[in-house]
């Protein structure tokens, strides 16, 4: 293991632990670019999104924190370590959720998670207090002493989430970590996400439904085509926004997208679902416009409502996100 | 909000001695609990492989030659040790490319000489019990008196190693689990049909022999053999040097595969 005892005497005087990603590029097989010149910053204590379609070049971005994967050009850091000249520190330094399942089927939940938190260098009675902790504050307890290959998908990814954050990194990167889990538990998930922010962590999180991250993130970024498009907090991503209306129309099976009026700003098709966005002057034209279409037979019923990030999400990579309008 | 507070210590990276044994014990652990519903039909199927063998070739023929029976008795031990490392130890590491767990693993913070330590660790405990078995099977059988001798500890530890470190290299170092299955099964064929495990080397043809020479694996039957009988091998020290060599080269394999990063 390559760890210099002055790079590590310098993390200890180091107050400034933020996790950087520097004009960070990853072209694979010499021509696809999957990451393009990609800054951004997260402060310890702070949940920071990372938003896109899938194939936007996310996970890429984190198997390089993680070291899994090399940097075409740029720099990561972690305070003052270089996670691409120093791999090794990225993995003492980060926790990583993987979007895949976690290899736990011949494992007890509660073995799995107090073994994985030694193996992160916690030590035997906090890592055993944690995990209590753990499984009860995410109603584990059910499942405690059961076999993984027993448990069901979102039990499963609860559990990962166990195992990866019983002894924390500095950085936690959590990719897509309420897949499968039950709406009632994915609320117990993101209160210990923002937990983790509470008691030091930056925590990098991956997703693609941005419904969900609006409500538990400080800041995001939304990402497109490996470039990083827009960063900012929930609000001021929104600012662009205010003022306009959300109209969705949903279309009748088979029905072709309707001609827009000129007054519509933007709109992006997902389904059967037609998403619009219009100003909130033009509510009464837009409740006409989408009867209208109910009448011809073109679209079955509609919906006028508040933008949420949503739909600067929509506006921003032409596409509704997991979760959100227009996805089932 | 239901949940704990508990003040966290954030980790700085940790090295040195005493980090790289907290990493071998944990991964021991690891591994034994990961195995733990397969280790028993491991086990069995290590003995029954054995046996196999040992019983077997009484079938093939009404007359067993004392040497021959003695070549076969001291050639198991030698497919007991290298089948959990160079086998078994690819194919679960392809598994988990399959699953998509691999990248979980690789992100875990411990050294690489302190994880293939411990997976080293767990082949060898793996292997120990049916090499026991079969040697007693052997005896009852044939009733051959083996002559025990210090040596055959550094003969066990060392083909173990390379078994187990080729297999480990191998793993990583493939990056289609398809391919990696198909080569193991490759292993296989060649280990019990084309290799001297369990027969003599004169026995093959020349070019076979030539090629054996350089291989790891009739020279792991010549280490293992020197220390259980007397006056059976010959040229035994370059047979440790070839054997070791290859572990050598495991080891590099493993290396480059697990600091490789795409």
């Amino acid at each position: 293991m390559a760890i210099s005892a002055a790079a590590v005497a310098a993390g200890c005087t180091s107050e400034d632990w933020s996790f950087r990603a520097e004009r960070v590029s990853k072209i694979y097989n010499g021509s696809l670019l999957a990451n393009d010149a990609i800054t951004l910053q997260v402060q310890p204590g702070e949940v920071y999104g990372l938003l896109g379609p899938n194939g936007a070049g996310k996970s890429t971005l984190v198997k390089q924190v993680i070291g899994l994967l090399k940097p075409t050009s740029g720099r990561l850091s972690i305070g003052p370590f270089d996670l691409v000249a120093d791999p090794a520190a990225a993995r003492q330094l980060c926790s990583y959720l993987p979007q895949a399942p976690m290899p736990i089927d011949s494992f007890r939940v509660r073995e799995v998670i107090e073994l994985t938190g030694r193996i992160r260098g916690g030590g035997r009675n906090e890592v055993r207090r944690r995990a209590a902790g753990l499984i009860s504050a995410l109603d584990l307890g059910e499942w405690a002493g059961t076999m993984g290959q027993r448990l069901s998908g979102g039990i499963k990814r609860l559990v990962g989430f166990s195992m990866v954050t019983v002894w924390p990194g500095r950085v936690v990167i959590l990719d897509e970590p309420t897949n499968d889990v039950d709406p009632l538990r994915r609320r117990l998930l993101w209160d210990q996400i923002r937990l983790l922010g509470q008691q030091g962590c930056a925590v990098f999180l991956v997703t693609h439904n941005v419904m969900e991250a609006e409500k538990s993130v400080d800041r995001l970024a939304i990402i497109a085509g490996g470039r990083l498009i827009a960063e900012g907090t929930p609000s001021s991503l929104k600012a662009a926004d205010r003022g306009h209306l959300r109209l969705q129309v949903m279309l009748a099976p088979g029905a072709a997208t309707p001609e827009l009026p000129p007054w519509v700003r933007h709109h992006v098709r997902a389904g059967h679902n037609l998403i619009t966005a219009i100003g909130e002057a033009d509510a009464a034209r837009g409740i006409g416009w989408a009867a209208g279409l109910i009448g011809r037979g073109a679209a079955e019923e509609y919906a006028l409502g508040a933008t949420s990030l949503e739909d600067v999400y929509i506006r921003l990579t032409g596409q509704a996100s997991a979760g959100g309008p227009g996805q089932d | 909000m239901a949940g704990y507070a508990s003040p966290l210590a954030l980790p700085l990276p940790r090295g040195g001695a005493a980090h790289w044994v907290r990493s071998y014990w944990t991964l021991i652990r690891w591994h034994l609990a990961g195995l733990r519903m397969w280790l028993s039909l491991l086990a069995t199927i290590q003995v029954l492989a054995g046996a196999g063998f040992i019983f077997g070739i009484a079938l093939f023929f009404r007359h067993i030659p004392a040497t021959a029976a003695l070549f076969v008795c001291t050639g198991v031990p030698v497919i007991n040790l290298v089948m959990v490392g160079l086998i078994l130890g690819p194919q679960l590491v392809a598994e988990q490319k399959l699953k998509g767990s691999y990248e979980f693993t690789r992100s875990l913070p411990v050294p690489k000489t302190a994880a293939a330590g411990a997976w080293y660790t767990v082949c060898l405990l793996a292997g120990l019990p049916a090499v026991a078995v079969s040697l007693l099977l052997a005896e009852a059988r044939y009733g051959i008196a083996f002559t025990v001798s210090p040596s055959i500890v550094p003969a066990v530890a060392l083909t173990a190693f390379t078994g187990t470190m080729l297999g480990y290299g191998l793993g990583h170092a493939i990056p289609n689990p398809m391919t990696t299955r198909l080569i193991t099964q490759l292993l296989i064929f060649a280990i019990f049909g084309y290799v001297p495990i369990l027969f003599p080397a004169a026995q093959l043809p020349g070019w076979l022999v030539e090629v054996n020479g350089w291989l790891p694996f009739g020279h792991m039957a010549v280490i293992v053999r020197a220390g259980l009988t007397t006056g059976l091998v010959t040229g035994v020290a370059a047979s440790y040097a070839i054997v070791a060599a290859w572990g050598a080269l495991g080891v590099a394999l493993s290396g480059w595969a697990l600091g490789r990063r795409g």
